[in-house]
């Protein structure tokens, strides 16, 4: 076999030395050894090296003599076959040794030293991701810089540089980017200063103060005096104390701050009541503290609520209701006589009246049925209570105070005016007329002369008349008692109660579905003493505490109390709360 | 172990027990077991105490996990300092590795809870979100660090990355050399094919292993293979072509490295930046929930 070998060397110029010789052998021995075929003057490399040989198919059989390996083609090896016509390339020490063979010609063995690879630390870190990707830390101080820029020290130099100037929901907040630091949509109140975060929070670390609330809120009113508030306030469990502490550190205002109660950021919803724990915080125990309070304690409507105490008139002519506890079953005393039972029997009387009335269709009339509750009580606007009742409207059509009839005009008494009464009675004037009662007289009360009519008119005296109007039997005394002023006959003054409780709102519109009699046992009551209102129990049949899992509807304080305005009505959002958790529970599966 | 001193043998069992034990389940789970009790208790207090009006960071329990979250995170961020100082013992880097990742993946009970699943588009559902991110990063690094060193080892057939350049090199140099006798065109695309950077591509193309501008692969493309001279094996455009073969296969062994390396290093470029965004995030929290009282 024919190797040639060709040495390839360079000056100092850098100029190529190429040698070129041929060796006809079956073997080469390379190494550092001079006596080798091809001598490598490298201390890396051992005296024989590496022996190449002829394999069958015309293939090279590459072998370490020694123990130390070589490289071929980059890759460590002792021992390896090649094809001289494909190539490869030996390395020993610093040389290579490139090994070809070119159409049948001898085998090649070109010797070179190689370039020392400058640089192999940076190959090696190519191989790292870092070269390919921006680095880390440019990377998180890029985001570092956005996000404190954008959400911290933009808001932060707005809201310190704005205009102070008065809350104001039609105008957009002056802080930008601040909407960012928004933990929830505001509550439907409070949905106009959406945009507008410094209208409440003004100063920076400071928590919303009460004084920035009654900027707009500034007609609320007080609950109790303060000093008084303080004092009913019970003690603080060790809980709730470390937690006011902290909170004091950290400068909220305290336990009687609008935020204590009224919480925001909670979603656009309505503003959430004020739950039960917080009036229960005072009122549980409030005896123990004000000792002086007419109020009972209350904690929960289910468990712990006093008996209701409605204001009425227990006495005749009394000039203001007393709050007397439904407990003590009171009568009332309103100076009218006013049978509940007679009125709503559908088999009685004024039923028949009633219907003969709606075929009548008189222009007072209509009521073609047995009386109903509506048929006098009147709901008042919203549903809330019921219209005073006016005798005009809902007692006269039955309780006619007709006296004369002077061609086809029927003449009234006016109501509510006795002096008059009795002057127009007295003036009447005296010619006979036919009774106003037409048809057929019937016996007894009014056979000839015992005509209603005729009983204040002629032929008898006209004073005898005038005074059997307020006298027993007369037509005053149906309704009312008799009672004498400055020495003249007149009637008890009535006392109609428009609102029973003065703490609490109730809202019949929000009781739709419940019949009348449901509460108000009005089909068996004789007198118009009985107090017709429902007791506490009867409420509890269907309200219960705020978490009483099984009520009907659970009722937090709120459902019927306010806070600011303890006497007034009822806070207008209550009753449709009322509402959902009665629709929540039916369709819950009852 | 004779030439040991009696009362240290326990000492370097221990020490020769712990070398081959993984921060995942470094003394018995110790910190899983930690971070796991810690988010039942967090779990535990979210139903059983009523927070008024609603869960969230505003109530006194949403302000204890806040805090108790801040703390962690920060600890947690701290991982980068520590593992730059050698200790050994109680608070080794295999604990302290341990404790980040169990502690680490407590935070996502811990914080979530804290928003009471309040979340918005506001800084504060910002600093949750990269917090998320962070956690899910390093949770595909840990499962890498186990899944891929296999693999990594496998491919490198007992060879390093310098004998890998090293081969490259051996064949670019034969190529050079078998290529002489080629036409301008074919001598181009070999040209093309040598001159081309091993490391180009960008990260994505590394990522997916996929390099769809390959001019080692346009080269033998461009050099079909030619059945008359099959036989004899011997032109000089069956050797280039044996040699460009022998390129490609050595350059799909370095582009398996560098996909391997890279889906082994990607993650800490989404978990560090974030971090760090996420210690930003957290500023501006505290701050505007303080500043906004």
């Amino acid at each position: 076999m024919t190797f040639l070998i060709r040495t390839i060397d360079h000056t100092a110029s850098g100029r190529e030395i190429v040698r070129e010789r041929m060796i006809e052998q079956d073997s080469l021995i390379i190494g550092r050894a001079a006596e080798n075929d091809i001598h490598l003057p490298d201390l890396a490399v051992e005296q024989q090296h590496v022996r190449i040989g002829t394999a069958p198919g015309g293939m090279l059989r590459i072998e370490a003599v020694g123990t130390l390996g070589f490289s071929l083609d980059g890759r460590s090896a002792d021992a390896a076959t090649i094809d001289p016509r494909e190539g490869g390339e030996l390395a020993l020490g610093s040389a290579i040794l490139a090994i070809a063979q070119e159409n049948g010609g001898p085998v090649a063995i070109t010797i070179r030293q190689v370039e020392a690879s400058e640089g192999k630390a940076d190959v090696l870190r190519s191989f790292a991701l870092a070269s390919t990707l921006p680095g880390k830390r440019a990377l998180s101080w890029a985001f570092v810089g956005l996000i404190l820029i954008a959400f911290l020290a933009v808001p932060v130099f707005t809201h310190l540089t704005r205009d102070r100037i008065a809350p104001d929901a039609a105008r957009e907040g002056q802080v930008a980017f601040d909407g960012s630091w928004s933990t929830g949509r505001l509550s439907l109140a409070h949905h106009g200063l959406e945009d507008n975060c410094e209208a409440c929070h003004v100063d920076a670390f400071v928590s919303v103060r009460d004084s920035t609330c009654q900027t707009c809120h500034q007609d609320l009113g007080e609950h109790a005096p303060s000093p008084r508030l303080a004092h009913g306030r019970a003690p603080a469990g060790m809980g709730d104390a470390i937690l006011w502490s902290v909170a004091a550190t950290f400068g909220k205002e305290g336990p009687g701050a609008c935020t204590t109660c009224h919480t925001e950021h909670e979603g656009p919803t309505r503003m959430e009541p004020a739950s039960q724990k917080f009036c229960a915080d005072c009122h549980a125990s409030l005896d123990t503290r004000l000792t002086d309070t007419a109020l009972g304690n209350a904690s929960d409507f289910g468990k712990a609520h006093p008996q209701f105490k409605p204001a009425i008139f227990t006495r005749l002519q009394q000039t203001a209701p007393v709050r007397i506890s439904l407990g003590d079953k009171p009568r009332e005393a309103n100076g009218l006589k006013f049978p509940h039972d007679i009125h709503l029997d559908p088999q009685g009387g004024a039923a028949r009246m009633a219907i003969r009335l709606g075929h009548v269709g008189g222009s007072s009339g209509g009521y073609g049925s047995p009386l109903a509750c509506k048929d006098c009580h009147a709901p008042n606007a919203g549903g809330i209570g019921f219209a005073p009742i006016d005798m005009e409207a809902d007692c006269e059509s039955c309780h006619s105070l007709v006296y004369d009839k002077v061609g086809s005009t029927f003449r009234t008494l006016r109501h509510g005016d006795v002096r008059q009464a009795q002057a127009d009675l007295a003036a009447m004037d005296r010619a006979p007329r036919r009774p106003v009662v037409t048809g057929r007289s019937r016996p007894g009360q009014f056979a000839r002369g015992g005509l209603y009519h005729s009983n204040f008119g002629p032929p008898v005296p006209t004073l005898v008349g005038v005074n059997r109007a307020l006298a027993s039997g007369g037509v005053c005394r149906e309704c009312h008692l008799p009672a004498t002023r400055n020495g003249m006959a007149d009637v008890m003054p009535v006392n109609l109660t428009d609102r029973y409780f003065l703490h609490g709102g109730f809202s019949h519109a929000a009781h739709a579905q419940e019949k009348c009699s449901s509460c108000h046992k009005a089909e068996t009551s004789k007198a118009s003493a009985d107090l017709l209102l429902p007791d506490l129990k009867s409420c509890r049949e269907c309200h219960l505490g705020e978490d009483a899992v099984k009520a009907e509807v659970p009722s937090g304080c709120a459902m019927c109390h306010s806070y600011h305005v303890p006497g007034g009505p009822m806070p207008q959002d209550h009753p449709a709360r009322a509402r959902e958790n009665v629709a929540i529970v039916n369709r819950m599966g009852r | 172990m004779a030439s040991l001193p009696e009362d240290n043998v326990d000492m370097h069992a221990a020490r020769r027990a712990s070398d081959h034990e993984s921060f995942l389940v470094h003394r018995r789970m110790r910190w899983a077991r930690i971070a796991g009790a810690l988010c039942l208790a967090a779990f535990l207090g979210y139903f059983l105490i009523d927070q008024q009006p609603r869960p969230g960071g505003g109530s006194w329990y949403g302000y204890t996990l806040g805090t108790i979250g801040l703390g962690l995170i920060v600890w947690l961020s701290l991982l980068g300092v520590r593992k730059r100082n050698m200790s050994e013992g109680r608070w080794s880097l295999k604990a302290w590795t341990s404790a980040h990742v169990y502690l680490g993946l407590s935070l996502i009970v811990i914080a979530t809870l804290h928003t009471g699943f309040q979340l918005g588009w506001n800084v504060h559902t910002l600093a949750w979100g990269l917090m998320m991110l962070v956690i899910v990063s390093g949770l595909y690094g840990v499962m890498v660090y186990v899944i891929l060193p296999s693999q990594m080892s496998a491919n490198r057939k007992e060879t390093t990355r310098a004998q890998m350049i090293e081969a490259l090199a051996a064949i670019d140099r034969q190529l050079k050399q078998a290529a002489q006798p080629l036409g301008r065109e074919q001598s181009d695309l070999v040209i093309a094919a040598l001159e081309q950077d091993v490391f180009g591509g960008g990260a994505w193309a590394r990522l997916t292993g996929h390099y769809p501008r390959c001019a080692t692969r346009r080269a033998l493309d461009g050099l079909p293979d030619d059945f008359t001279t099959m036989a004899d094996n011997t032109g000089p455009e069956e050797r280039v072509r044996v040699l460009l073969r022998r390129r490609d296969a050595q350059l799909g062994q370095i582009r398996r490295h560098l996909r391997l390396k890279a889906l082994l290093e990607v993650w800490l470029f989404v978990h560090i930046p974030a971090t760090i965004a996420l210690l930003a995030a957290l500023i501006a929290h505290v701050t505007s929930v303080f500043y906004y009282w």
